[in-house]
Parts: structure tokens; C-alpha cells; sequence
């Protein structure tokens, strides 16, 4: 197939995807396609399907009707196929996940060997590069338990990456972080973007949704309520829903300098329903 | 991480002790050093009283013939109980294994065979090789007779013990071994089950000293064990006492160091609580 070919096909596409829990219509017709080299942003309410929808494009959770294809192959349903589809598309998860028994270098090189059968060698090697690009070389011989929060997030970003994945996902990567932690492991990610991963991204920071995004898809109960440009989503957005829902942050209109904005502004909102900005205004 | 482990759990329970504190510690301590020194008088005494020091009761102990057959009897126990234990935790691995499989009828046979080797005492198991195998023609050498029943007593206990222990591991670290592109039975042997098995050892290792205790069940079978050989030496020597107070001893220094191996396994395997 010719690249030019192979480049208009979507990395990630959902069709008509619908999922529920027992009465709980949690996906309702997602359609989404994700192209190569593109960052996409899913933002919304708390329960409005973010993490299922994130989750259901690895198959870890299963979805009732609809089609999800990876690269333009359709998500098999079991076995060695799914296994090697999932070893396409990286995912780096809220609560980190690191493997606790394995120290940071075998958390690394754990699945390039035991999946791709890289030998030894040639995966420590690798996983040093990427742990020194993650900024976290000096701790490879650490168990997970002994590194800070943003530390562990940054290597299960280089574990993802270890297996050259087409595609990443990133569910809420720094809810679980404190916030000075926050940045270190939000520039990161944005260095991967400028490197041209393809990925789909939940969080909860707004200033950093504007700033990497190509597009946000906004949801809401399950369905996709607005699609749009980072610019137009946060200056205009659409629905009602979305302009309650922005309310609730303090976006900074600006592009601000990388690592200048704070996160604590949705959480003091969050709790006390009004606006405390933490970002200057421009 | 050097810490001591019982520093740490004290510490989880109380706080610091203060002065006052301090002090009711100190004097709770000295009274009852001296409650235990009066407890050990009396006893020694009412020894000395029915003649339970008489130097007959004690005497053979300085040969060796006696030490030497205590010796092959510990021998036997220790072959017993490794053995027993052995089969105890391949076999409760694989109830394990069922329990938790996806097929609901092997789930089903697991969780009756648990039941079944769990709620049944292991004397019951040891008679039913005793009596009730050999009249089926099948020949059993002892050491076998004794271990087998041990080992399916504790089958059922160690197969629940490590399936809390799979259940403990986080199901993130499953999850994040899939996305990886891990097959689901290497997740299981890579991931979860090495977590699992640091999270019991203590448990396993209280499992296995039961099956060391359950061994001196071996006279039933008449296989030398520790037991057997002690019952001897007490018709012979006509010393009951004495003879079981040393047999008491080499039984709690097995077991304590089982104890302290589990301790050496727990930190060799670095595990992070
Ligand atoms: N395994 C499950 N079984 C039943 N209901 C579930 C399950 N997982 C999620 N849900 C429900 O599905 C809805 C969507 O959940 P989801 O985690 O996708 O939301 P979210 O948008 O990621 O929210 P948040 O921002 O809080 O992470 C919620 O109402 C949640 O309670
Ligand atoms: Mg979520």
C-alpha cells in the first residue's frame, strides 16, 4: 500500500459505537476517526463516557455494536490478533500501573522482549534512551514504589512508547498527580505530540487541551455534543452544555509559555462552584 | 526499608509512648517477668515433688543411640511434611488455577473439592489411606500414606490462600499488561501471580507449619516419624514427660525456622507494601 494511501486511513476509527451498563446507555453512536500524527482531546463532565470510550479503543472494555478499527483493521474480539492490535496502541492510565514487582528498566523492557521478542540487549538500550528522554535514566534500577507520582508517569509514558506504538492513549494521565507534579508529566506529553504520535487524550486540564489539541470532542452522557477546532471550542462553544460545563475552568485565551499554568483552578472550582483563576489573564 | 517489621506495625497500632506511658510499659514488664518466674518455680517444683527430674528420666538422653533415633525420626518428619508440602502447594495451585478459570463447571469441581478437603479432619484423610486404599490392591509406601492425606488436607487451604492473593493485585496492573499486548495467561505468569505470591507468604508459610504438625499423625500409618520414634523411646524408657518435652522443642524449632525462612523469602523478593 502506498504511504499516501495508508496516511488517509484513520489510526483510530469508531463507527456507530454504542455501549451500555445494564440501563446505562454509557456510549451512545461514537463516531470518531483519529488521523496519523493527529492529538485529539475528549473533555466533559464526570460519568459522560470519557474513560469507557478511551478504554473500548484497546478492547479493554468490550463494546455491544458498532466497529472499532485500528489502522484500518477491524479490533478482533480475542486471542493473539487483540494481543497484537493492543501492542499497537499505547495506553498510559490515571493510577499509573506500573508493574510493582519489576524495577523501572524491567517495567520498560518487560513487554519489547516478552511481545516483539527484542533481545535483551537491544531493549535495554532503547529503554535507556527513552527513559532519558522521560527524564527518569537515574531511577531505572528503583521499584515503581520508590519513585514520586509524576516520576511513574513519566516511565509508564516510556513504557507505552518502548513498543513503537501507532498510537497513544491517555486517560486523565495527571488526575492522580500532585499538582507540582502536574507540568513535568504534561510536558511530556507534549513532546511526544510535537513528535508526531497520533493520540487521543482525556484530562481535565483545560490550558493544556487548547494548547496540544487539534480538535476536542466535548461529551456529555454518553455522546458527542460538539467537535471542534481548540480555538472555536473554548472561545464559542456550541452547545449550552459545553458553555456551563467551561464555566466551571478559568481557560486562559492566550498560549501561554509551556508550564505557566496551574491546575488547582479546577479543583478550588470544582469544590466551591465559583471561578478562582490561577492563570493571569491576558 | 531495613526497618524491623514489628517497629512498623507498632508504630500503625500506637502512637509514641509518652513519660507516663513509658513507665507503665516498664512496670507491666517487670511484673510479669515475675509472674512467669513464679509460674516456672511452681512447675519445676511439683516436678521435683512426683519425681519427674529423677535422673531415669533423663539420664538416656546422653547417649547417642537416643539422639540418633530422635535424629532418623526428625528425618522422617522433615521427609513428611516436604514432601506433604509439596504436593500441597502444586496441588492447590491447580485448584487455584480452576477456581478462578473461566469455565463455570471447573470453577464448580474447585469450590466443591476446596470445601470438601477443607471441612474434613486430616486424621480422616490418614485412616482412609490407612484402611480404605490398600483394600483396593493399591500399594502405598508409608512415607506416602502419610503425606498424601496431609497434603490434600492443606490442597484447600493453600488454594483459597492464593487466590486472595491474586485477588489482592490491583486490576490496573492486568489492564496495563493487556495494552501492552501481553497474552492473557503471560499476564498471569509474568504479572499477577509473582504479586500474588509475595502478598501470602506468611499465610502459605502458617499452611505449612500446620502440615508439619499434621505429620506427627504418621503413627497411624507406622511410618517413623519424630512421633512415632518419641512413642517408642517413652515405653521404652517409661519417661512420657521428659521425652515430650524435648520433642516439643525440636517441633517448635522446625516450625520457627519455617517462620524465619518466609521472612528471608518475603525480603529477598523486595516486596513494597
Ligand atoms: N464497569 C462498570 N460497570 C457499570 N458502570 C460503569 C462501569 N464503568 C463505568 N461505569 C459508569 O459509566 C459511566 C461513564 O463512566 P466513565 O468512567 O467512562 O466516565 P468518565 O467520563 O471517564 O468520568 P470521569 O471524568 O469521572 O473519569 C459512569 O456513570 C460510570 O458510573
Ligand atoms: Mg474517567
Amino acid at each position: 500500500m502506498p504511504d499516501e494511501i495508508r496516511d488517509e486511513i484513520p489510526v483510530i476509527e469508531l463507527e456507530n459505537v454504542e455501549k451500555y451498563f445494564g440501563d446505562l446507555h454509557v456510549l451512545d453512536n461514537i463516531n470518531l476517526r483519529v488521523k496519523k500524527g493527529e492529538v485529539v482531546v475528549i473533555i466533559g463532565p464526570s460519568g459522560s463516557g470519557k474513560s469507557t470510550l478511551c478504554r473500548t479503543v484497546n478492547r479493554l472494555e468490550t463494546i455491544d455494536s458498532g466497529k472499532i478499527r485500528i489502522a484500518g483493521e477491524e479490533m478482533p474480539a480475542e486471542g493473539k490478533e487483540l494481543a497484537r492490535i493492543r501492542s499497537e496502541v499505547g495506553m498510559v492510565f490515571q493510577s499509573f500501573n506500573l508493574f510493582a514487582h519489576k524495577t523501572i528498566l524491567e517495567n520498560v523492557i518487560m513487554a519489547p522482549m516478552s511481545v516483539k521478542k527484542t533481545p535483551k540487549a537491544q531493549a535495554v538500550k532503547e529503554a535507556m534512551e527513552l527513559l532519558k528522554r522521560v527524564g527518569v535514566e537515574s531511577q531505572a534500577s528503583k521499584v515503581p514504589a520508590q519513585l514520586s507520582g509524576g516520576q511513574q508517569q513519566r516511565v509508564a509514558i516510556a513504557r507505552a512508547l518502548a513498543m513503537h506504538p501507532r498510537a497513544m492513549l491517555f486517560d486523565e494521565p495527571t488526575s492522580a498527580l500532585d499538582p507540582e507534579m502536574i507540568n513535568e508529566v504534561l510536558d511530556v506529553i507534549r513532546e511526544v505530540a510535537e513528535e508526531g504520535m497520533t493520540m487521543l487524550i482525556v484530562t481535565h486540564e483545560m490550558n493544556f487541551a487548547r494548547q496540544v489539541a487539534d480538535r476536542i470532542i466535548f461529551m456529555d452522557q454518553g455522546r458527542i455534543l460538539e467537535e471542534s477546532t481548540p480555538e472555536a471550542f473554548f472561545e464559542a462553544p456550541k452547545t449550552e452544555r459545553a458553555r456551563e460545563f467551561l464555566s466551571k475552568y478559568s481557560v486562559s485565551t492566550s498560549r501561554l509559555p509551556r508550564g505557566a499554568y496551574e491546575s488547582v483552578e479546577k479543583h478550588a472550582s470544582g469544590v466551591l462552584g465559583m471561578r478562582i483563576s490561577a492563570t493571569p489573564e491576558a | 526499608m531495613k526497618k524491623s517489621n514489628r517497629k512498623s506495625i507498632q508504630n500503625v497500632l500506637y502512637e509514641n509512648p509518652g513519660p507516663r506511658m513509658r513507665a507503665r510499659i516498664r512496670a507491666a514488664t517487670i511484673l510479669s517477668l515475675f509472674l512467669l518466674l513464679l509460674l516456672l518455680f511452681f512447675i519445676v517444683r511439683q516436678f521435683l515433688i512426683t519425681g519427674q527430674l529423677d535422673a531415669r528420666y533423663w539420664s538416656f538422653f546422653l547417649r547417642p543411640t537416643t539422639w540418633r533415633f530422635l535424629g532418623m525420626g526428625l528425618l522422617g518428619t522433615v521427609e513428611a511434611a516436604a514432601l506433604g508440602g509439596i504436593v500441597a502447594l502444586v496441588s492447590g495451585f491447580f485448584l487455584m488455577l480452576a477456581r478462578i478459570s473461566r469455565f463455570g463447571t471447573l470453577r464448580f469441581l474447585s469450590m466443591i473439592v476446596t470445601e470438601f478437603t477443607r471441612g474434613i479432619p486430616t486424621l480422616l484423610f490418614i485412616y482412609f489411606f490407612f484402611l480404605v486404599i490398600p483394600q483396593f490392591g493399591i500399594k502405598m509406601p508409608p512415607l506416602w500414606k502419610i503425606a498424601l492425606p496431609v497434603a490434600i488436607s492443606a490442597s484447600g487451604i493453600v488454594a483459597e490462600v492464593l487466590r486472595s492473593g491474586v485477588n489482592a493485585v490491583p486490576k490496573g496492573q492486568r489492564e496495563a499488561a493487556l495494552s501492552l499486548g501481553m497474552l492473557e495467561h503471560v499476564v498471569f505468569i509474568k504479572i499477577i501471580f509473582p504479586q500474588a505470591i509475595r502478598f501470602v507468604i506468611p499465610a502459605l508459610i502458617a499452611e505449612l507449619v500446620i502440615v508439619v504438625k499434621d505429620t506427627s499423625f504418621a503413627y497411624v500409618v507406622s511410618f517413623p516419624d519424630l512421633m512415632q520414634n518419641a512413642k517408642v523411646l517413652i515405653s521404652n524408657y517409661d519417661a512420657l514427660l521428659s521425652v515430650y518435652l524435648v520433642v516439643a522443642v525440636i517441633y517448635i524449632v522446625i516450625n520457627y525456622l519455617l517462620n524465619r525462612l518466609s521472612l528471608f523469602a518475603a525480603s529477598k523478593m523486595k516486596i513494597e507494601a
